[in-house]
């Protein structure tokens, strides 16, 4: 959810900016993009729709983690002279490093995800057990490449609460700067779908 | 119930084809952010 706000904001300011200056806002122009739903693919079936009793086993999750995250470092690296894509780009890898060296999934210390869910269940879970869909609890001292785990938490106002990685940082930017500078009429000449 | 179909006739006619491509690339982007980012949320985290 914390990146589909970077990119709705990114949309929004585009947007504003194209209205200010009136001029037109046009799409990112993306070529091969349904290397991203096959990329999606593999997640969709084995990570966000099982529930409780059709989980698939932590190996087959993290190998199909990894093929996923694998065709859309592909897509993204296919598409990266377009803006913001760059930076998106930086990571994924960044994510797919800490990943892929701490057996596949996000690594998350007890003490980030005591900020998010109940002591009571955090009791109940063990060092390498999974936790959400993607990441793992690992105590920092077993954790690779830990300053890349999900180490970073919102401000604690907020009613939405979530940990998050320098990857995911990179992430959100590289999308919202690929929205908001779309309307930019230096960068797309020529390029992408116009909107009025 | 004829206006009502006709201000309906009237608002796809705007829908054009670059409209339909910046639906197809939010869609496509938000699963591209969705698949290669791994951040944990509250609330919704499901325990196994």
């Amino acid at each position: 959810m914390i990146l589909l706000f970077a990119l709705v904001a990114g949309l929004l300011v585009g947007l504003g900016w194209a209205r200010w200056r009136k001029i037109a806002y046009r799409a990112p122009e993306l070529q091969q993009l349904w290397l991203i739903f096959i990329g999606f693919l593999p997640q969709l079936i084995l990570i966000y729709l099982p529930d409780n009793r059709t989980l698939p086993s932590d190996r087959l999750a993290a190998a199909s983690l990894l093929v996923s995250q694998i065709l859309l470092l592909a897509f993204a690296l296919i598409d990266s002279r377009v803006t913001g894509m760059a930076i998106l780009i930086c990571g994924v890898v960044l994510n797919m490093v800490v990943m892929t060296t701490n057996g596949g999934f996000m690594p998350v210390s007890p003490q980030t995800a005591g900020s998010l869910v109940q002591e009571d269940v955090l009791l109940e879970l063990h060092p390498g057990d999974r936790i959400g869909p993607k990441d793992i609890l690992l105590h920092p001292q077993d954790t690779r490449f830990e300053w890349l785990a999900d180490r970073f938490l919102l401000p604690g106002w907020l009613p939405y609460q979530a940990a998050f990685s320098l990857g995911d940082v990179f992430i959100a930017f590289g999308v919202f700067w690929l929205f908001a500078s779309s309307s930019n009429p230096e960068k797309i000449q020529n390029r992408g779908a116009q909107i009025c | 119930m004829k206006n009502t179909l006709a201000l309906f006739v009237l608002s796809t006619r705007n829908i054009n084809r670059q409209h339909i491509q910046l639906i197809l690339v939010i869609v496509s982007l938000a699963m591209l952010v969705l698949g290669t980012g791994a951040p944990l949320e509250g609330g919704g985290v499901g325990i196994r």
